[in-house]
Order: structure tokens, then sequence, then C-alpha cells
């Protein structure tokens, strides 16, 4: 929904605003799951599992239920509900067998959070401790035990994901390009190489939280710190049987999802407590311990590239193979595989490639949807192979990323022409490395570097992503008038501190023609009272209710100009209209204003016109299909944001210590409908990439427990640990469906960090790292060559969990 | 036990637990739930209050040890029905996103600049690093303050 | 949440003998929270009693004296920080508190704490071991002093016998104008617990060298002679330490950053 406007002939899109939201949030007035009390309200606390797989031979409640304050204690006996979003394979509580370190076994409401805490403590469980899965690549062997033996049982959404009975195979992505034996054959060079990252945590500031009330005549109340109402409702109506409209979902203020609270969480759990409770409402928030392993997070990913490179440069064939740990559930991970498989070289064009992308059960927390949907993860990989054939075939990886960037007239993986509109990473790439001076030192950086004897580096890496979803996502906007003429935007795409409700008042505000501050986007979610969204996740939700909100403000003026007309005696085409009034164009003196119709109009009589003045917006994605499930054929995206980023970085060859000097980040997003949103975007996902590029990651001890699931032990970035210099820049390529040409960038920033750290610090110094996190003393391993320690399944105590190549499946 | 405290510029005299933190005396005796709890282990500043003029991690701290105290949290900072200074330039930066971290964040600053005027971007830092803030990336909450305190500019974003 | 337990605070050092008592077994001294309340909350103690020393007359007091600096049991990590006599005359002190923890965690951590947890990654008591401090030492019988090369005697245990409380360091007027800097090795840059840490400290002729995280307690190195070349100072204080892989580090690499630490310090000071 481009109409080719140039940016001084806009008033508020592209334009500086007030987010909407930021009174009530510095004030404290922001009212969160996690601040709210209900009359009444009991207190879960859940038992959990201190093993990674076992036999639950026994579990007794007796002495707990005796204890003082306690209302309900559920085991997973008497729960038989499964959820899942894409593979229906989760217990509410675990039944039978524990899948992970830290999954619920019992739960407890009670009066207090103290007794339900000590009723918990006091549910005794007997275990039969069974030999643990654990690294992905062992779960590949013949011998592995099965996660979920009852696998080919399970309900799936067969149009997308295709899970392997009998294995430890949740899923299997396929795409096939060309003829990549023809291509390898063809190629000068031959680069295979082998990456990997840990599972890691979101870290939402607010952890997950819900309240549930099952009232009498099974009608169920949920507020919850969560991305998608609708979702939760769905998922949660789907597991208990229960008509939809007996459910209201409702999301105050949320807390930080970065993904993590993008399906559904605790809120089942609760559910269950507050039925058998009597109806009570029951709260339940997850520590900080809890959220790393009771909840999910991000999946684990070894990416193997074999690349075959023509004499000039250019790559022929690539050969792509992702073995993605989905931990004990599949839960998003699946769908993780099949947007990174369909997106698995990078914003290059491979002509012949081939791709196998498997979602891998292991007992672990299980992985979910992150911030960059897989593509951090994987352009990891594929932004470190780009830097390592170049180097391997002695061209430098600037040229060698141009050569083969993906360009109008290119192919995608499945088959998409790259239009001109499609976005620009050419100018993305070029740009950032302009930024930091790509190629050589400045004369204050050669002079910095005799000063300090650290090392300086710089490093680019490009990245694409295009939104993971549905091919018929869709969502509406509806618009309501006020009796002063003031509009109320209602929503159900949630705005967890993206800062997507500033954009889309400004968007309503210039299709109205309205200022800003007469337009209030109504910040709690309810699927009561909201329009359909599907969910807050893939960067997607600028775009498409971007677009619906463009077509409810287009129906409100229609809507208001019909009753003007009305009024004035006059057709519609002759009206014209300002902020206050419709009035005629020929005459402006003559008009009616919003406000007296904003309810219905009354004529001087006393007759009443029109009604109550809504505008209603509902958005589909277009043109967008399916993939051929065995090659992986078809139109799967909305839009593709390229981006690349820059980077600066001085390294102590004698210790691996680093520092960032300097980030530069450019984005292709077709229109930024408010600059200061983007750069928040870009320099928040900017910084979370450096967190995982830097220092996080979940270790485990031998047996499966996590061994730092708290901020002692896994830490996050500090304000200490900004790049000294942190620039931003746009790339306007307008994306023609896109609202006012734009497109999203939301977890853009995030990807490809990781890989122009590595980048950088390999220029500096040689390092060549191919596993996250770089902490210091890998680098250090990585220059004195020394075995990398591979402690993120740690056995007694440093060891490694490497597997055998043999383990991986064959075609 | 029984405490008597000032809040905001309001005394309280309020029975409390001996086991209950001040954070859990905050949120669930006064009601005030504008301060959060991120991690309950003092690592994520999105509990800090500031205590006899000084930021403290209100979750490390007992109510009980706060009996005579005076205290502010982010519901005393704003004047009237206006932000203040701290809080508007806030506003002004963007330096707020889901805003969970904020209250702690703007209770940091305002002892930072209680004791330092025009602090360095280095104090700055220092200053919030115990503030944890997984959206914004701390650049445009370092801009507020810089911008506040005249050493700086509001941060851009650039046109390719 | 933390489990219920009842708050004493003693307004006497025999009240608070009295308490302790009354619950060798059951009860915690509480000074700062940092450290007592998170393990309260992680379960690691129990008490069904938490003792608060900061009501003790002159518990906050930071003093200089003929005798040197002396520092009550709740004197807070920044109170060093924002002592004029701290930063002018143990600036060696004040290196060492500005890497603990975060500002706020400062403003509420004591001195005494740091050390009485004995944690091997004390950043506290390097600055403590090097600057020959004392601890004094309450009971219901009287006062005793130990120096601090004699408190720490493994992984969080110390010299301190039921019933006996830290009730006042002191560091010494002859290490007043001790130079020296501290390097903390940590996973980010902002608040951490050290991977390793190591003082170095010039004072008067001698060298000493202060390192944590790196053995079952803090660890002082005196041996190490202005003579000695870098390698040999390295080797010196590597004979000393006793590092451990985990988490945040494996052994190896811990040797090899104490070694960097050391040279690069002594390299500092040309």
């Amino acid at each position: 929904m481009f109409d080719d406007k140039r940016p001084e002939e806009l008033a508020y899109v592209g334009r500086s605003s007030d987010r909407p939201d930021t009174m009530e949030k510095l004030t404290g007035e922001a009212t969160y799951v996690s601040d709210m009390r209900l009359p009444g309200m009991l207190h879960a606390q859940v038992k959990k599992s201190p093993h990674a797989r076992a036999r639950i031979v026994r579990i007794d409640t007796g002495k707990a239920a005796a204890m003082p304050g306690v209302r309900a204690i559920i085991t997973g006996d008497e729960v038989d509900v499964h959820i899942g979003l894409y593979i229906v394979d989760k217990y509410v509580l675990a039944k039978g067998e524990v899948r992970h370190y830290g999954e619920a076994v019992a739960a407890v409401a009670a009066d207090s959070l103290e007794e339900a805490r000590a009723a918990a403590d006091a549910i005794e469980v007997e275990y039969e401790v069974l030999p643990p899965v654990l690294h992905h690549m062992d779960a590949l062997k013949p011998d592995a035990p099965l996660v979920h033996p009852d696998l080919g049982s399970y309900g799936y959404v067969a149009a997308a994901f295709t899970p392997m009975p009998g294995t430890n195979i949740a899923n299997h992505t396929k795409l096939r390009k060309g003829d990549v034996d023809k291509g390898f054959a063809e190629a000068a060079y031959i680069v295979e190489r082998e990456y990997d990252c840990p599972s890691v945590q979101h870290v939402p500031m607010e952890t997950h939280v819900a309240i549930v009330q099952w009232g009498k005549g099974d009608r169920v109340s949920i507020w919850t710190s969560a991305q998608s109402p609708f979702t939760v409702r769905n998922l949660f109506c789907h597991a208990f049987g229960l008509a939809h409209a007996q459910v209201r979902v409702q999301i105050p203020y949320v807390g930080g999802g970065f993904g993590g609270k993008a399906g559904i969480g605790v809120e089942p759990l609760c559910a269950v407590l507050s039925r058998k409770a009597g109806g009570r409402p029951v709260k339940f928030q997850a520590t900080r311990e809890e959220e790393f392993s009771l909840l999910p997070c991000r999946s684990a990913l070894t990416y193997r590239i074999k690349t075959g490179v023509s004499a000039e440069g250019k790559i022929v064939a690539q050969q792509m193979t992702m073995y993605w740990d989905s931990g004990a559930y599949a839960d998003y991970a699946v769908n993780v595989t099949r947007a990174s498989g369909y997106s698995a070289s990078g914003p290059y064009e491979i002509p012949n490639a081939w791709v196998d992308a498997y979602t891998i059960y292991t007992n672990k927390p299980y992985g979910t949807a992150y911030r960059g949907f897989g593509h951090v993860e994987f352009h990891w990989a594929v932004e470190r192979h780009m830097e390592l054939v170049a180097q391997a075939i002695g061209m430098d990886p600037l040229l060698f990323r141009l050569k083969n960037a993906l360009r109008p007239g290119s192919k995608t993986l499945t088959g998409e022409t790259i239009q001109k509109n499609t976005g620009n990473v050419v100018a993305c790439i070029e740009d950032a490395a302009r930024r930091i001076h790509y190629g050589d030192l400045t004369p204050e950086e050669k002079e910095r570097q005799k000063q300090t004897g650290w090392k300086i580096g710089k490093g680019v890496a490009a990245l694409h992503k295009a939104p993971a979803m549905p091919p018929f996502t869709a969502t509406a906007v509806i618009l309501k008038m006020n009796e002063d003429g003031s509009v109320l935007v209602n929503l159900a795409l949630t705005d967890y501190g993206q800062g997507t409700y500033t954009s889309i008042r400004q968007i309503v505000a210039e299709r109205l023609g309205f200022p800003p501050k007469k337009i209030r986007v109504a910040f709690e979610n309810d699927t009561d009272r909201d329009p359909y969204d599907w969910q807050t996740v893939a960067s997607k939700g600028l775009v498409l209710s971007g677009n619906a909100a463009i077509l409810a403000a287009e129906d409100l003026l229609k809507n208001a100009y019909d009753v003007a007309a009305q009024a004035l005696h006059a057709n519609p085409r002759d009206l014209a209209h300002d902020g206050e009034r419709v009035f005629l164009r020929h005459h402006p003196d003559k008009g009616v204003s919003f406000s007296s119709m904003a309810v219905g109009l009354a004529l001087p009589n006393g007759n009443g016109i029109g009604g109550p003045l809504i505008g209603v917006g509902r958005y589909i994605a277009q043109g967008l299909s399916n993939l051929n499930k065995e090659t992986g054929e078809g139109t799967p995206a909305l839009d593709w944001t390229f981006g690349a980023h820059g980077m600066i970085v001085e390294v102590n060859e004698e210790s691996g210590e680093y520092r960032v000097l300097k980030v530069a980040s450019v984005y292709d997003v077709g229109r930024a409908i408010n600059p200061d949103m983007v750069r928040g975007q870009a320099i928040g996902g900017m910084m979370q990439g450096l967190g995982t590029a830097t220092c996080e990651g979940y270790i485990y001890d031998k047996d499966g427990r996590l061994l730092n699931p708290s901020f002692t032990d896994n830490k996050i970035p500090t304000a200490k640990d900004l790049p000294l210099e942190v620039e931003c820049a746009v790339v306007e390529t307008p994306q023609i469906d896109g609202p006012y040409g734009a497109r999203g960038v939301g977890e853009h920033s995030m990807i490809s960090v990781a890989p122009a750290l590595g980048n950088a610090i390999q220029k500096a110094t040689g390092a060549e790292l191919t596993h996250m996190p770089m902490r210091f003393e890998d680098v250090w391993r990585a220059l004195e060559n020394r075995e990398p320690i591979d402690n993120w399944i740690t056995k007694s105590p440093v060891g490694s969990c490497r597997s055998a190549p043999e383990a991986r499946p064959k075609e | 036990m029984k405490i008597t405290l000032t809040v905001n510029g309001d005394r309280y005299e309020r029975e409390c637990a001996e086991h209950h933190t001040l954070l859990r005396f905050i949120r669930e005796t006064l009601g005030l739930t504008g301060t959060k709890e991120g991690c309950g282990m003092g690592e994520c500043g999105a509990c800090t209050v500031i205590m006899n003029g000084r930021a403290v991690n209100s979750c490390m701290v007992l109510a009980a040890e706060a009996d005579g105290a005076v205290i502010q949290t982010i519901e005393g900072e704003a004047k009237g029905p206006t932000l203040s200074d701290i809080q508007a330039s806030f506003e002004r930066n963007h330096a707020v996103q889901c805003g969970f971290c904020t209250p702690g964040m703007v209770m940091s600053v305002k002892e930072l600049l209680a004791s330092d005027p025009h602090p360095s971007v280095d104090a700055i830092k220092e200053a919030v690093e115990g503030n944890f803030c997984r959206c914004t990336g701390y650049t445009q909450i370092v801009e507020a303050v810089t911008e506040l305190t005249g050493t700086g500019a509001k941060g851009g974003l650039d046109h390719v | 949440m933390l489990h219920p337990f009842r708050y004493l605070a003693p307004q006497s050092a025999q009240e608070l003998a009295a308490m302790l008592a009354d619950h060798a077994s059951d009860g915690k001294i509480l000074a700062g929270g940092t450290d007592l309340i998170p393990n309260i909350r992680n379960g690691v103690f129990k008490p069904s009693v938490v003792i608060d020393v900061k009501k003790l007359p002159d518990a906050s007091s930071l003093r200089l004296g003929a005798d040197g600096l002396s520092l009550g049991p709740a004197v807070t990590v920044n109170d060093i920080l924002r002592s004029k006599d701290a930063r002018e005359r143990y600036p060696v002190l004040c290196a060492c508190a500005h890497e603990l923890a975060s500002h706020q965690v400062r403003n509420r951590a004591t001195v005494a704490g740091n050390v009485v947890n004995a944690s091997p990654c004390s950043d506290m008591a390097p600055a403590l071991l090097c600057l020959d401090a004392v601890a004094v030492i309450g009971s219901g019988t009287g006062q005793r002093e130990l120096p601090f090369r004699e408190f720490f005697t493994g992984v969080k245990k110390t010299a301190l016998k039921p019933g006996e409380w830290l009730d006042r360091i002191v560091v010494p007027a002859s290490s007043a104008g001790a130079r020296g800097s501290y390097l903390k090795l940590k996973r980010i840059a902002g608040h951490d617990l050290g991977i390793v840490g190591v003082l170095f400290v010039r004072l008067g002729g001698s060298l000493r060298f202060g390192v944590s995280s790196a053995a079952p307690t803090p660890v002082l190195v005196d041996t190490v002679t202005a003579k000695d070349g870098p390698d040999q100072a390295a080797a010196t204080v590597l004979g000393s330490v006793s590092p451990i892989s985990d988490v945040r580090g494996t052994k190896e690499y811990r040797q090899h950053m104490i070694g960097v630490f050391v040279r690069r310090l002594l390299a500092e000071v040309k």
C-alpha cells in the first residue's frame, strides 16, 4: 500500500512521534500481569524434575495436601490434556516420564506463596532415572533412546511438517534447487565446514506469568504476559475442548517477549489448578530460574555447509544440513527449522542448492521462537562460512559477498525472483562497510593499536529474513470514533515495547489526516473486544496490521463521507476533510464536523442519521503459497528485509580479550515509519545479538542438569557492554504492498551480529571461530590452536560432547 | 513486626512479615507496584528504589531493615501530573520499550544526578550497570541522561 | 520469596553475643544482605533467625586513626569509594571496591560481609590481604585480633568460631600510601563474578599479589621480589594458586590469565 508519496508529502509517517505508552511506563502506572491481584486469588508453585529423563514411579501428595492454605494439588495423571502448536506433543504436567530437567511434574495452589512453596516441596516423587539423550547429534544415532516413542500417534500440521516416527526427528524440511552434483563437479573450489551455537534464553525482564480463573459453566478468563492473545485462546480451546466463546484472554502491558511468549505458556497450568480449586483465580509467575528451564529457550544448532565456488568467485553449488535441537518438545522449533530451511543460504544467490533441515528431540528444555526465528543461529554459520570460503579462495570477503548477493533477477532458494522493489542488500553491505572504513585502518586506529598493543580488525556480515508465518496469515484493525471526533484503535497485535503501536498511530493519523494526538491505540489486548490477529511474531506486525490500519482509516472516512454527503446534500466525490470536519470542496465553509457525526448525526429537527462511526480494515497476506515438501518450491515470503552490520573490534592476542569499538547497522526497511522506533529496534536487537555472540548460552552437566539457570552464570549485556560507537542507518526501497512502503525490522537487528564480530576478530588476529558464543577463552583457544571447550554439555567437568559424524542421516 | 517509614513523602506505619523483602512490602503491603522484580537476586536492578538517598536493590533488603527509612519509588518521581525532568528526557529520547526495567533505571539515574549533575558517559554507564534492559540496548537511555544534562544530543537514524 | 524467619536487631555487643549463643545452629548474621538474602532465597541457608548487626554502636563507622583505617561491620563498599581518606591513603582498597558487583549492590554490600563469606572470588579480600589488614573479632567473652592472612581457612570457611563475629576491620597505618591495581577477568564488561582477579601492590619495598577466584580461598603472594623478571613473578604467583575448571572458565585459561595479568601489572609499573 505504497502510494508513491515523497517523504516531504507525508505529515506524520517517516517522522518522529512520541510513544503512546511512555507516560504509564515512566510513572509506574503501567500494569503488568505480575502486578495484578484478583479477589480470592491463589498462588501456584510447581514441583520440578531434577532429572533430564526419568520414569515417574510414584507421586505422593498426601503430606502436601494436608498443609495449611493448600487449595489444590495437581499431578500429570489427573490431566489428560495434550498441547502443541505444530505437533501436539506436550502434556500440561509430565505424565509417566519426565523429558527434561526442570519439567513440571506437579503443581500446588495455595492461599499464599509461602504455603504453595512449602506444599510443593512436601510432594514426594519417586523416579526411576533413565539415561537421557542430551546432544542433538547423539539423538540421531540408531541406538539413541527415543524422547517421544509415540511420535507416530501425535497430531501435526501436515501441510508444513514431516515428523519421522521411530526416530528423534520431529521434522525434516527439504529443499532442492537445480543440480548440486553438477554444480560441485563444475566448481573450482569446494569448502566444507561445520558451525554451531548453543541454546540461549530470551530473558524478558518480566518472566512468564498468568492468572487464570476457571469459572462456573466452564467460562475461562485468562490474564497473561503473552505476545499473541488469539493463539493463546485457540490453543487453549483445542487442548481443553472448549468453545472459543467460553474463553477470554486479556493481555495488559507485557515486560518483554522476544518470541519466548509467542505461543502458549503457563496458562494451562493455572487453569487446571483453578478448576480444581473450585474456580478461584490462580496466579503463577516463573522465577528467573524457572524461566530458564521450565519455560522454553532458543534451540541449539549444528550447521554443516559445503560450498562449490567457480574460479571467478561465484557460488555454483551449496549443500546445507541443519541439525536443530528441539529439546523435549517440538513447539516452534519445527517451524524454526522450516523457516531456516528455506532461507538457509543467507542473502546470496545459490543456483544449485540442497538443504536438509532436521528438528531433533533431546532431553533438554525445549526450544521455541526467539527474535530472528532461527536466522540468528544459521546466519552465524552462513556469514562465518562466507568469510572462510573467501579466505580459502583468496578473495576479499566483502567482494565475495557482493559478487554473490541477491540482486534483481536473482532467484531465492524457493524459486522466488528478486525484484527491484524487494530490497537492496548490496546497498546495505556497501554502506555498512563504508561506515567502518572497511579494508584498512585509519591513522587514529593505527595509533590506538600502537598504544594498546591490541589488534584492530573489521568485519562485515549481511542478513535477510522474511516473516515465518502461514501463507494465509491475517489480521484486522477497528477504528472507533469518539464523541469528540478523536479515534480509538483496536487491534490484537500486541506492543510489548517494539513501538508498533506508535507506528500504527502515525499510519492512522496520516491516512485520516488527523494529528496523532487525536488517535489512541488501546494498549490492553482482549480477545473479547479486539479483532483477530494471528500472532505478534515474525516482524510481520507493522506490515499486516499497518495495511489493515490504512484500510480501516479509509473505511472510517468512507462512512463519515456517506453521512456528510447526506447532511450536506452533496455527492461524496465533491467532499474533502481536514482533522476536524468534512466539507464541500467547492464551498469549504459548508461542512459538518467529525464530532457531530461521531455517534450519529442529529439533524436540526432532531432526526438522526448515520450512527456511530467505525472503520474496519481486514488484511490477509497476498500471493504466498505452501512449499512443496520435496523441493521446497513456493512463495513463503511476505517481504524480505535485508541488512548488514559492520563491526570494528580490538583483540588482545595474548589473552583473547576483546572490545567492540564500533557497530554500524544498515537495513532496507522500505520506509522508516518512525525513525526513532527503527533505531530502538536496531540498537536493542544488536545488543541482544552481541549478548549471544559474546557470553550467553546454556551449560549442562553430563546428566542434563542446567548449570547456569540464573543471572549469576548466564550474563546478559549491561550498559558497560555497549560498543564505544553505534551507528544505525536505513536504505528505503519501498515495499510496494507494505504500508507506506514499510517492511518489518524487529528481528533483523539481532541477526548476523555474531558473525560480524567473528569476522572482525578473525581479521584482527586470524582466529577461526566456528562456535558461539565467543568468550575470551574461546578466542584464546582458537589463537593457540587448542581444542575448543565444548562445554555446553559438560562431562566431568570440562569434557566434550562432540558426536561422531557417522550419526548424520543419509538422504 | 511493626515498621514506620516514609515512602514518596508519605509516612506509613504498617505490620510487616519479618521475612518479607522491602520489594514485597512496597508492592504488596503498600500496593506500589511500579517497582518490579526481575530476578530476586540483586542482579538485574528492576527492583531499584532509593533508600536514604542511595539506590538499592529492594529485593535484597528486608522490610524490617527499612524501619525508619526514607524511601523513594518510581511513583514519587513525577511532579504532580507532569513528568520529572528525568522522566521527560526518557520520553523524548525513546529510552523506554517494554518498560519493565524503566522504574529501576530511573531510580538509578536519579541517584547519579543527585551526586553528579554532569556525569560523563562512563559514569552514566556505571550508574546503570546494575539495571538490565533487554529491549533498548541502553544507547537511548544513556542519551536521555546526556541530553538532559546538556552533554549530548538526541540520537538519530541515518538515511542512506 | 523467602521462607518465614524472625528478624532480630541487637543494639549492643552483649545482645548480639546472647543471640548468637541462642541461635548457634539456626541463626545467620545479616549485614548488607547482598549475599545472605539471595542465599536464603535459593535455599542455600535456611535460618530461623536473621540477626542484623547494623544497629550495633559504631557499626557504620569508617574512621581514620593513628592505627590506620578502621571499618565497622556495616561499612559498605561504596562507603569506601566515597571516603576521601580511603581514596587518598588506601587507593588499593578503592581499586578492589570499584570492581565489586554493581553500584546498587555496592550501596548495600559491606566490606565485612564480603570477607566473612570467604568466597574464593571475594574482591575485597585481595586488598585486605595485601594491605596487612587485621580482623577484630568480637564474641561474648571479648575481642581477639587476627591478621587476614590467617582468616580464610577454606572454601567459604573462616577462622571465626561459633559465637564470634567480625566486629571491625583495621587496615594498618603502615599500609597507607601503598599503590597498586586490580585486574579482574569477567565474562562481560558489566558486573560479574571474576573468572580470575589479580591485585598487585607495592608496599614500601615489598611486592605483593592478591589473587581471587584461583584457589579455595583468596590468596596472598608476597614472595615475588623486585629482582624477579615478569615470567619468574608469574611462575611464583601460579605456584601459590590452584584454579579449577567450572562454567566460568577452564583451569588452563585461569592459569594462563593469571600469568598474563601478573606480567601486565608489572609492565604497568614500568
